[in-house]
């Protein structure tokens, strides 16, 4: 839209700044608590800061120290590692619960109410509650497995650097079944009854059907489900920061607690490091772009397909 | 939960009204009532996994302290001892009163202004409007973390560090573009010949956005509400970072804390887990669908 197309459709001068007066509050709010942290962000990346003094410009050094941080490597893959069995667990089961609720049941809307609590609840109470179910001596993980004459298998669940993330994926899956499951089932509800129809009429049966008429019509959603997935998981930090703090020996160490440390945890004297932990973030930002930029493509790609 | 189970399961094997069916012949029909009683065994397992951890919170905080490990599940006797305590040792009211504190503030705030910013860009014509709006949406996806630093440096700069002022608009400009981009979803709903009419009879362009289209745009607004309420009553990370002066901090972080401090209180633990969620489960329950619809709306932002 040009701005003579826009006299031409309202010649009333009288209406034009009072839109600026109703849009001001939220573009200095914007500007002041994001757009500038944002920019600002980019030049404290290539600096190097305690957070006294003033920041020492330095190019892309922090950028060098990450490739040789064997640290951030262990980290990135544990970001990606959780991130990937996340969006896979998050995206496939959610759709097989929502195709399962969506064929109708007497308490349909209990199951539903039940399975979307999690989602209302605080990922701090979330992960505080888990901890002490995961507690290796009295958590009601390890009784329920002694119980069933599995005693055998009881285990300091979050404290063994092999279960750690295995652990924290089965939370995360806890925490976000309901939410993902209603987004399908919003989904769900779109779909056409008489494609299923057609489709039984043709000789389908459900599973085929599920294939070829749930599956295509349900890809935008699906879209929107894998690239909330790979953004929560790149971004994740409140769960394991509260579960384990990144450890044991950060075997759940993930880019965000580990920048987080970097800059905030230096309680035990060691020098903040700013710079480098704005690097870090850059990195999960880079990630979160990507993924939104490949879901922009790919939705566009499906649109015009369509 | 599993009290409920065996009837539950009885109910879904009989045939149900559903009278899909029907049209099948007898071999065809039992196949399908057993998967169905299939599907309901799944869904109260499910249910029952996903349910169980918070009866176990609220059985956990009502025992006497020295039954905890070891006991029963469900326990022999209960008591009220652990709010009691977790009420007073933490200073529960104080994080209780911040954090309803904060949270009404911002929700208010990011109300009114989202309500004008989305309706002025639903209805209103300016120069440079897409402009705007595409630079405020541009940031939608970006998360908290990538951008704690410079923001805690500016807190610090602005003195507003450890206040919880200072907090609240943090959260309101983190809130601001989402929710304004909602509620503008809303606003394009409405007709512009109320608008139209309105002027018409000379009312002043805000008295038409107050008086004539907020009204009409009650369920963008209970939305937004309960999506903002619930998001600002659950943060952790800013207000973790930004309030460390004890009589500031809102519920997350205390919960946070309170781990580390009393590991091995578990009714005190679980009791002031269970008080910090009671009035988001409340609130649930009697208004499920508004929250679904605020959480599954609001889940493109988070």
């Amino acid at each position: 839209m040009t701005a003579g197309a826009l006299t031409t459709r309202r010649r009333s001068i009288r209406r034009r700044p009072i839109g600026y007066l109703f849009v001001a509050p939220i573009v200095l709010f914007f500007v002041v608590f994001v757009g500038y942290p944002f920019l600002r962000s980019f030049y404290l990346s290539l600096t190097s800061w305690s957070g006294l003094g003033s920041a020492r410009f330095v190019g892309v050094r922090n950028f060098q120290v990450m490739a040789d941080d064997p640290v951030f490597w262990k980290v990135l893959g544990n970001t990606f590692l959780f991130t990937g069995v996340t969006t896979v667990l998050q995206t496939v089961l959610p759709l097989l619960l929502a195709v399962l609720l969506n064929r109708g049941w007497r308490a349909g809307v209990l199951f539903r109410t039940l399975i979307f609590i999690p989602a209302v609840i605080s990922l701090v109470v979330t992960g505080v509650l888990w901890q002490l179910i995961y507690e290796p001596n009295f958590g009601t993980f390890n009784e329920i497995l002694r119980g069933v004459g599995l005693g055998g298998l009881a285990h300091p669940w979050l404290a063994d650097p092999h279960t750690v993330l295995p652990a924290l994926m089965v939370v995360s899956l806890w925490q976000s079944l309901g939410l993902f499951t209603l987004i399908y089932l919003a989904g769900l509800q779109g779909i056409n009854p008489s494609l299923y129809e057609a489709a039984s009429i043709d000789g389908a049966s459900p599973s085929q059907q599920f294939r070829s008429v749930t599956v295509p019509m349900l890809r935008t959603v699906t879209g929107v489900v894998v690239i909330l997935n790979l953004i929560n998981g790149f971004k994740t930090f409140d769960m394991i920061y509260v579960m384990t703090g990144g450890g044991p020996n950060r075997a759940s160490e993930v880019l965000g607690t580990y920048l987080y440390g970097l800059a905030f945890g230096s309680t035990a004297g060691a020098v903040p490091a700013l710079g480098y932990a704005t690097a870090i973030s850059m990195v999960i930002f880079v990630l979160c772009l990507a993924a939104t930029l490949i879901q922009l493509r790919i939705s566009r790609r499906s649109a015009d397909v369509d | 939960m599993s009290t409920d189970a065996p009837t539950t399961a009885a109910q879904a094997a009989a045939p149900g009204p559903a009278g899909t069916w029907e049209a099948l012949p007898a071999p065809g029909r039992s196949r399908r009532a057993a998967t169905r009683s299939a599907g309901y065994l799944a869904l109260i397992i499910i249910s029952a996994v996903t349910v169980f951890p918070f009866l176990w919170m609220l059985a956990t905080s009502l025992r006497p302290s020295n039954t905890v490990f070891g006991g029963p599940l469900v326990p022999r006797s209960v008591t009220g001892g652990a709010y009691r305590r977790a009420w007073t040792q933490l200073d529960y009211p104080n994080h209780f009163w911040n954090s309803v504190y904060v949270t009404t503030a911002t929700v208010v705030i990011v109300l009114a202004l989202a309500t004008l910013g989305g309706y002025a860009f639903a209805k209103l014509e300016f120069p440079g409007k897409q402009l705007i709006y595409v630079v405020l949406l541009s940031t939608l996806m970006l998360p908290i973390t990538a951008i704690i630093i410079p923001l805690f440096l500016e807190m610090r700069s602005f003195n507003l560090l450890n206040t919880r002022q200072g907090l609240i608009l943090v959260y309101v400009g983190g809130a601001l573009p989402f929710a304004m981009f909602l509620m503008r979803a809303f606003f394009e709903t409405l007709p512009d010949e109320l608008i139209q009419a309105a002027r018409v009879d000379g009312a002043g362009e805000f008295r038409i956005f107050a008086r004539v289209m907020l009204p009409l745009a009650a369920p963008g607004v209970a939305t937004v509400v309960i999506f903002q309420f619930l998001s600002t009553w659950n943060e952790f990370l800013l207000a973790q970072t930004f309030i460390s002066a004890p009589q500031y901090l809102p519920l997350q972080p205390v919960l946070y804390g309170v781990v580390g401090q009393h590991s091995t209180d578990w009714p005190l633990l679980t009791a002031a887990l269970t008080m910090s969620v009671v009035p988001i489960i409340a609130v649930y329950v009697r208004m499920q669908r508004r929250f679904v619809a605020g959480m599954t709306l609001g889940a493109v932002k988070d």
